[in-house]
């Protein structure tokens, strides 16, 4: 059982099927879960799954944050997304990674993330801070 | 991370035990999305640019404490109004 941070395969053909709109507004609806340290998550995870995710409740719902995106853009040769920070408040969790992922399109993957190693909140705030947005460092780019 | 033609970004995971964030860890999150300073800037704009973040911090922090005293002032009247008069004095003088 491992979590990589990745960019996952399925998402770069679905790409190219004009499977995923991070428009925003009128794009689809991209949310954010947590899982433990059980799950196995990477390049090869085509798909949302409830399986080895954070428990419901203590300030988490199953399925996770709903994602406020940025619009795409480009910078030279790159093409970049950007998300809003999200936050769990009020919660205790414990996870190990996330997965990104379209709710609008068969809750297909996206990209997952490895925090390293479990990060825990208690009575407190679960907070994913993405990353500056723009060619060399936001959080999905293609170049 | 770079996976092929594809990249993911290095986020950051944050949490708190038994409290929220302070205004001022917030603030500091803020002032790193408004201005970001590349690592390859020139030394003299570097230099502006962490001077005007340090000028601009404590004007946020003040809002920002402001706005929670100011959302604090909304619950009390809330519980008070729900009857809850001991919940309200306790959101009071947090």
């Amino acid at each position: 059982m491992a979590i990589s941070t990745a960019m996952c395969t399925s998402f770069k053909s679905e790409l190219m099927s004009a499977l995923h709109d991070f428009d925003n507004p009128g794009g689809n609806t991209f949310k954010i879960a947590l899982y433990t340290s059980s799950a196995t998550l990477g390049a090869s995870t085509t798909a949302y799954s409830s399986s080895d995710e954070v428990a419901n409740g203590n300030g988490y719902t199953t399925g996770g944050n709903t994602l406020t995106s940025v619009s795409p853009t480009t910078s030279g040769t790159t093409a970049y997304v950007d998300f809003a920070d999200t936050t769990w408040s009020a919660s205790t969790i414990t996870a190990n990674g996330a997965l990104i992922y379209n709710a609008n399109s068969s809750n297909a993957a996206v990209v997952t993330l490895a925090f390293g190693s479990d990060k825990s909140s208690s009575n407190g705030d679960f907070v994913i801070i993405f990353p500056t947005a723009n060619a060399t460092d936001a959080i999905i780019r293609i170049a | 991370m770079t996976n092929g033609f594809g990249s993911v970004g290095a986020f950051e995971i944050r949490t708190t035990q038994e409290r929220g964030f302070t205004v001022e860890e917030i603030a500091e999150d803020l002032l790193n999305k408004l201005l970001f300073i590349s690592s390859e800037a020139h030394p003299a704009i570097r230099e502006q640019a962490i001077a005007f973040k340090d000028r601009i911090r404590p004007a946020i922090i003040h809002y920002m404490k402001q706005a929670v005293r100011s959302d604090r002032t909304t619950l009390a009247a809330q519980l008070g109004k729900q009857g809850h008069y001991d919940m309200a004095e306790i959101i009071r003088r947090l």
